[in-house]
């Protein structure tokens, strides 16, 4: 005899029939090829895009090969030193004699050959001197002319000389916060990119959940024993889930790879970040699943589905590319606004909080606004798709769906 | 669990699609442990009836009772169906998928289990348990498909052509399932256009058209409502040799074998006894109608009716 649930055992059958269609969603999306290969791919660029852009920022050091000769050798302490500062690494190589060193220039295991009076040096390249060298050699020639010129006055030089060192301008910073800036905007762009694709893409996967149940005709199983609203619930929920998780894995990648490429040193902006986000994630989808699930529902074959998801791609894309306008100009009341109210605020006001331009109010009000909408998006959404999803054949015209009539 | 108590009970319903009226008025009644076999031509309104005990289609007028009580969502969740349009997920395993719907429809999460594991057994498909149903043959999905219907123990079996594209060896397992169903109490309801099966199989059968009931009751009633025919065969007999008999018409005539039709009063040993006056009789037998034939007059009547 089976064992069945009698009314009132289980306080919520209706909880109850979510979570099951809900689990069935997000195991059968977890455990398939296109999930698994899918993120481990997107880890792997997202990683290697971090690290590339390290490798790019991280400023190279040169070697130059310097030989000294006679007096010159003088020379070799403070340009080493110098030039390190500079990112130019000296090499130092005396050769026996000049003849030896020109020789060693020419056939390129030296780059430089200094020579002469530490004063007015003569330098021996082949046909090119680096810029940097060439710069930090000059001073300190200079330097050296100036510290003689000083004690044939008769005066002391190194006295002179650490009155000049002590002396530095004066530095105020008028806007601390541009060099951080240009990071938080890097981290805002990459916030609202995951975002806006992350939307387009599991809106998509439950509108063609929908049509899926549609075309292979297992909603009418399905609906002889589960409640239309139930059915979309469950859906929204299990795909959510499953793209949830997928931005908290691409997250925790992205934030192991800053925190060992160093490439950003804000403190603590990759996680307030990537929180804000992965918030702003779960009422976004929310609010777009219902909306691709109604869209969906019109349709009976997977091939029809573009004509009632494109328009609300085109929105999601849109609204990224606003988000360049929007953050370049920050306090402009109108991008304000759209970062506020619905439904551009899911991609706009993460990227703004990431970008460090939102302020407490306005991030709650978007987030109260938004989950608003979504009561209402219910609502609608429920009532198009109970009405459609039952109709196989042609495309449900809103005004049919909406009323329920043919 | 206590099915006896119930029984299906279909009172005026009504169904219209813009200006097709495809079911009109439908009244009938499945009582526990009955197999009832719906039959009708195709958009005569077997389907839309279907849907519409099952709640997935709303009808415009009238009532599904069960047990006397107006059918509720507990009940119809405890309803096995087999719809026309076949329907699981290709993707989805076997096992996993007759598990995930018999939770669906209240099972424990491990009698789930075990029922899926049993009616996967019964119909043989023990080893495709793990198989994806985009995997199996067209007629071992649907098998699945009607493990599906019965895999949560249900109140009541509505089925729609579940013989539809069935091997025979199919046909008779699944014909038993559904007796043994019957048997322990639940009313069995399932439409076909194969006649002869639904004659074979059904305890009472309804033939639907344009949306109402032609004609319905038992098998032998049905086919004891028609005339009372014999066929004879006497290869001696020659045109009129049934005039001298009261009450007795020669409705056809195929070289040497006569359709005679009696009527009440008259005696169908006379009509023997006449055509042993006219030599041999190798053959005489009642007429009886098939099912086909019944459906067929049924049918013809209705559209004359309809003319009229």
């Amino acid at each position: 005899m089976l064992q069945l649930l009698e009314p009132g055992r289980i306080r919520n059958e209706a909880l109850r029939t979510v979570l099951l269609v809900a689990r069935r969603e997000f195991l059968t999306r977890v455990r398939s090829r296109f999930f698994v290969i899918g993120t481990l791919l997107f880890m792997a660029l997202l990683a290697g895009y971090i690290v590339l852009q390290a490798l790019v920022f991280s400023r190279a050091t040169t070697t130059v090969k310097v030989g000294f000769v006679g007096q010159a050798q003088v020379l070799a302490q403070p340009l080493t030193t110098a030039a390190a500062t500079e990112d130019v690494k000296v090499v130092r190589k005396d050769p026996a004699d000049i003849r030896t060193g020109e020789d060693q220039v020419r056939n390129g295991s030296l780059d430089a050959l200094i020579s002469g009076d530490p004063a007015s040096p003569q330098v021996e390249v082949k046909d090119d001197l680096n810029p940097t060298l060439a710069a930090t050699l000059n001073a300190i020639v200079k330097q050296v002319a100036l510290n003689r010129a000083l004690t044939a006055a008769g005066a002391n030089a190194t006295a002179v000389e650490t009155a000049v060192a002590s002396a530095s301008i004066q530095l105020v910073y008028l806007d601390p916060n541009a060099a951080l800036k240009t990071q938080h905007t890097v981290v805002g762009i990459f916030v609202a990119a995951l975002l806006y694709t992350s939307l387009v893409v599991y809106g998509q996967i439950v509108a063609a959940g929908v049509v899926e149940e549609k075309a292979n005709r297992i909603i009418e199983i399905l609906l002889a024993t589960v409640r239309p609203r139930q059915l979309l619930l469950g859906k929204v929920i299990g795909i959510g889930l499953v793209g949830f998780l997928q931005l908290v894995l691409l997250g925790a990648t992205a934030l192991v790879a800053v925190s060992r490429t160093h490439v950003i040193n804000v403190p603590n902006v990759g996680v307030t970040a990537i929180a804000g986000g992965l918030m702003w994630f779960v009422l976004g989808f929310v609010l777009y699943a219902l909306v691709y699930a109604a869209g969906g529902s019109l349709v009976s074959r997977q091939e029809d589905l573009a004509s009632v998801t494109t328009p609300l791609t085109m929105l999601v894309v849109g609204t990224y590319l606003a988000f360049f306008w929007v953050e370049a100009n920050p306090t402009n009341p109108i991008g304000v606004a759209l970062s506020i109210i619905p439904p551009l605020s899911p991609i706009l006001m993460p990227a703004r909080m990431a970008t460090g331009d939102a302020q407490a109010w306005q991030v709650i009000l978007a987030v109260i606004l938004t989950i608003g909408e979504i009561a209402l998006l219910n609502a609608l959404a429920a009532r198009i798709y109970a009405n459609s999803v039952m109709r196989i054949g042609t495309r449900v015209k809103l005004s049919q769906a909406w009323r329920g009539t043919d | 669990m206590n099915a006896s108590t119930g029984g299906l009970r279909i009172e005026g319903i009504t169904k219209r699609y813009g200006s097709l009226l495809a079911v009109d008025a439908l009244s009938f009644e499945v009582r526990p442990g009955e197999v009832f076999g719906f039959v009708g031509s195709n958009g005569a309104g077997k389907t839309t009836t279907m849907r519409i005990v099952l709640g997935v289609l709303i009808a415009d007028a009238g009532t599904v009772l069960w047990g006397g009580a107006p059918i509720d969502f507990k009940t119809r969740r405890r309803i096995g169906y087999m719809p026309e349009e076949r329907g699981l997920y290709p993707k989805m395993r076997a096992g996993e998928q007759l598990t995930y719907l018999a939770q669906l429809h209240g099972a424990f999460p491990d009698a789930a289990a075990a029922a899926s594991e049993r009616w996967l057994d019964r119909f043989g498909l023990r080893d495709r348990a793990r198989d994806e149903i985009q995997r199996l043959s067209h007629g071992n999905q649907q098998r699945v498909q009607l493990a599906a219907a019965l895999v949560f123990e249900p109140l009541m079996l509505v089925l729609d052509e579940p013989f539809a594209g069935l091997d025979p060896e199919a046909v008779d397992s699944m014909s038993e399932v559904l007796h043994e169903r019957a048997a322990a109490g639940v009313p069995v309801i399932f439409s076909s256009h194969q006649l002869e099966l639904v004659e074979r199989i059904s305890d009472r059968v309804g033939i639907i058209q344009r949306g109402h009931l032609v004609a319905s009751g038992t098998v032998d009633e049905l086919r004891s409502g028609g005339p009372n025919r014999f066929w004879v065969d006497a290869p001696s007999a020659r045109a009129g040799w049934t005039d001298t008999l009261r009450g007795v018409q020669v409705v056809r005539n195929d070289s040497t074998r006569w359709l005679i039709e009696l009527d009440g009063a008259s005696s169908d040993q006379a009509v023997l006894q006449a055509a042993l006056a006219t030599g041999p009789v190798r053959e005489f037998r009642r007429d009886v109608p098939s099912l086909l034939d019944i459906f067929r007059e049924a049918m013809t009547e209705d559209r004359v009716a309809a003319t009229a």
